[in-house]
């Protein structure tokens, strides 16, 4: 049954369902983006080193990024991880075809995902290992196309020894990040009535059946209630026989109220995404030419010293920080809640931040250099080519004076949705509006001087 | 199978095999297979980084040659000299520019960087080795210098002029600045020894020699008068398009160091061995020969970060940009010969 708040997508707009249960939906746009991003690893091998004249570059950590961290992350969640190209060869080998619904279980050695690895903590270390290259992986083509096809390698290598997308699930750094920031998205996949899913006994949805496979995200749909783990493949809405799932239209930052699913390794993950984009504005934006050598591996003991800081920062200073704020907030509202659920709680206030914080860091540099995208889709290799006519086009920033009131308005509108997330979390704890209310002080604190920070960076 | 999927497993292919297949093998054989000239694909990087690749290429004679250049990690400027006038002007990361030539003569050139890109910006240099298609293999004979030679056997040491801040530039006293405007004045009422009208002499000896005889031959001038009139014998005849092709050839190659007005503070001046000598110093360039300065310029400084460019710029040219010097210190005609 859906929640008055939610608007039914499937009821509305049956065209939309009659597309996303075709078998050549996900494929189509999967090969789509499987072209591109094989174009980005040629590119990335035998392209120019020169980064604003290579598609890899420009079209990976520009292009591609700004529509994933700007569109499509806030807006559709985790629409990226239907499409993405990466888990596709493994997912079309273990399936031994590509459109067709095969019978027969999946081709894999069927091996046992480790319990103990069944959290984001893989995708947290994997995140901050990546990140902290990110300064020649973003700016060295041949580097970025090796991190790439590192990716691809990984996803098949796990397809072929467990089952589903066990790569996206619990390996892919930037999954992880989706998964967290698609809880704000507007859009989500739930079923329509759950009283149906329990009484379903052959769990279609798990097991498959002649229309589709078994959720290869390991989700029960039945019992879904955030996006975190969705990978919007809609599997489901093709084998469910009830006809009970919905894609629905809904309030945003709707999952982060839900209480019992969170956990101590999202929370990390959202100090870790908050970090790095503070870490990224001052390494990247910042006017520190010093700290950006240090960080481009001028010298091995620079970097160590870099990534020793980056590390302590997203791992030891913000969590430890944040700790002494949820400290405070416990004494002041006086609330009996154990200390480390307050701690997790509450670190889910960051996630609105965090993704307008990314989002702002993203239009400072997608807005600048976003027009180089016109010169290499014509001169994708940096060879001389100029397939489009528009080699030459220069290299004009985007609304430069518009910038950064862009990038204020994205923070102001993150800080008043994470001040808003942490006054209805403290409200889950204690149904005293006043109470809450002193709860909330240190953490808006914490949030504001974060966003001061941004401020200051962005705005001189 | 079903068609659909027959044709997906199509695409995957095209997309793992047809597309790098097509992409590399395009850029790699069939272009240059398609081209009607013979193409040479010359990467450009920092020559710290490895400066040009191939730094080194041969051709024949009379073949039309296609030279592709690219640069890897900083903006170069592309040259390709003696003689040839070919400036590609600036070539950013990524970017590429290409010129198809026909080298007519055997012999050796040179292409290379006229834009700063580097502290080592002055290796950044290839060859390009024209054959005559008649005599393969022959070695190219290395070019002489009569200029050169003489000054050797002459026994003029060249690098005297090592200017460090133990070191300072050897310099004579002037009154004042000299004018070439005053000097072409004071030219008629001055009576200037067979000497000096010579231009071969004069490039020979220093204005501070030539200032001697003028003062000798000419007892109740004032020398800074006489200065003037040394200036003007010694601003060249040069045409207005060399001037500014010395002008345009010294600001490419030379004002790095030396200093867009010759004062020798140009913005590596600090992090070069010596310090660069200062062109805008009359006293200084009184002390200079022409054919010091040209030697100078073709055979570069030894133990000082001065290159040659001997192999860059025609003789010619070199005598053009010895005159371009002197315009600095007011004893030249270049557009800033009286700017002092």
């Amino acid at each position: 049954m859906v929640t008055p708040s939610r608007i039914n997508l499937l009821e509305r707009l049956p065209l939309l369902k009659t597309i996303l249960k075709s078998r050549a939906f996900q494929p189509v746009l999967m090969l789509i983006t499987l072209f591109v991003f094989v174009l980005a690893i040629l590119t990335g091998l035998f392209g120019t080193p020169a980064g604003s004249r290579n598609f890899n570059i420009i079209f990976v950590w520009i292009v591609w990024w700004a529509l994933l961290i700007i569109v499509m992350v806030p807006f559709f969640g985790r629409l990226w991880c239907a499409i993405c190209p990466i888990p596709a060869p493994g997912e079309w080998l273990q399936r031994r075809g590509i459109i067709q619904r095969r019978t027969g279980r999946l081709l894999t050695l069927n091996r046992r995902w480790p319990r103990r690895l069944k959290n984001m903590w893989l995708q947290n270390f994997g995140f901050l290992g990546v990140a902290m290259f990110s300064t020649i992986i973003l700016t060295r083509p041949s580097v970025s196309a090796w991190v790439l096809f590192s990716f691809l390698l990984v996803g098949v290598m796990l397809s072929a020894v467990y089952k589903n997308r066990i790569f996206c699930r619990y390996v892919c750094p930037v999954g992880g990040f989706i998964g967290l920031y698609s809880m704000l998205s507007p859009v989500e996949l739930r079923v329509e009535d759950q009283g149906i899913c329990a009484s379903h006994t052959t769990k279609d949805c798990i097991t498959g059946n002649e229309h589709g496979y078994g959720c290869p995200w390991m989700v029960f749909p039945g019992n879904l209630t955030r996006n975190t783990y969705c990978g919007l493949c809609v599997e489901c809405l093709k084998t469910c026989p009830k006809n009970n799932i919905v894609i629905n239209l809904r309030p945003f930052g709707s999952d982060l109220m839900v209480a019992k699913e969170r956990r101590l390794d999202e929370a990390y993950k959202a100090f870790i995404m908050l970090g790095c984009a503070l870490l990224y504005s001052v390494v990247l934006l910042g006017p520190w030419g010093w700290l950006k050598n240090w960080a481009n591996m001028d010298t091995l003991p620079h970097w160590a010293i870099y990534a020793a800081a980056f590390l302590a920062i997203n791992l030891l200073v913000l969590p430890g920080l944040f700790w002494l704020v949820t400290v405070a907030s416990r004494r002041l509202s006086g609330q009996a809640v154990p200390l480390r659920r307050l701690f997790v709680d509450y670190a889910y206030t960051l996630v609105p931040l965090g993704l307008s914080g990314w989002i702002a860091f993203s239009l400072g540099f997608v807005l600048v250099n976003g027009s180089y995208a016109l010169g290499v889709v014509s001169d994708p290799f940096g060879w001389g080519w100029n397939l489009f006519g528009t080699a030459q086009a220069g290299w004009t920033p985007l609304w430069p004076t518009l910038t950064a009131f862009l990038q204020v308005g994205t923070l102001t509108a993150g800080l008043l949705f994470s001040v808003n997330t942490a006054y209805k979390i403290a409200r889950q704890n204690s149904q005293d509006h006043r109470l809450a209310f002193l709860a909330t002080l240190p953490v808006t604190g914490f949030l504001t001087l974060v966003t001061l920070g941004f401020l200051r960076l962005y705005l001189g | 199978m079903e068609r659909r999927e027959r044709f997906a497993i199509a695409v995957v292919l095209l997309i793992l095999i047809g597309l790098p297949a097509a992409a590399l093998g395009y850029q790699y054989w069939l272009r240059p297979a398609l081209s009607s000239t013979r193409m040479i694909d010359i990467r450009a990087a920092a020559p710290e980084a490895g400066g040009f690749q191939p730094d080194a290429i041969q051709v024949n004679a009379g073949e039309t040659v296609t030279l592709r250049f690219s640069s890897t990690d900083v903006t170069q400027g592309i040259a390709i000299g003696p003689g040839l006038g070919i400036d590609l002007g600036h070539v950013d990361p990524g970017q590429v520019k290409e010129i198809t030539l026909t080298f007519d003569h055997a012999g050796t050139y040179t292409f290379y960087c006229n834009s700063w890109c580097s502290p080592d910006h002055w290796r950044m240099r290839g060859i390009v080795q024209v054959d005559d298609p008649a005599n393969p293999g022959a070695l190219p004979t290395s070019q002489r210098d009569p200029v050169i030679e003489a000054l050797i056997a002459e026994g003029v040491d060249i690098d005297d002029n090592v200017h460090t801040d133990d070191h300072p530039l050897p310099v004579i006293s002037l009154d004042r600045v000299p004018s070439v405007a005053r000097g072409e004045m004071l030219t008629s009422t001055v009576n200037v020894p067979a000497d000096l009208q010579n231009a071969a002499w004069r490039r020979s000896h220093s204005p501070a020699q030539a200032l001697d005889l003028l003062i000798a031959d000419n007892p109740s001038m004032g020398r800074a008068e006489l200065a003037d009139v040394i200036a003007y014998l010694w601003s060249g005849g040069l045409s207005a398009e060399q001037i500014t092709a010395a002008q345009t050839l010294y600001n490419k190659n030379c004002a790095a160091c030396h200093g867009e007005t010759g004062a020798g503070d140009g913005p590596v001046a600090s992090s070069t061995e010596n310090n660069p000598v200062i062109f805008a110093d009359a006293g200084y360039m009184f002390t200079r020969r022409d054919d010091v300065l040209y030697a100078k310029i073709r055979r570069g400084g030894m133990g000082t970060d001065m290159p040659n460019f001997g192999t860059l710029f025609t003789q010619d040219e070199t005598w053009a940009l010895v005159n371009y010097l002197r315009s600095f210190s007011g004893t030249g005609q270049g557009p800033l010969g009286d700017a002092h």
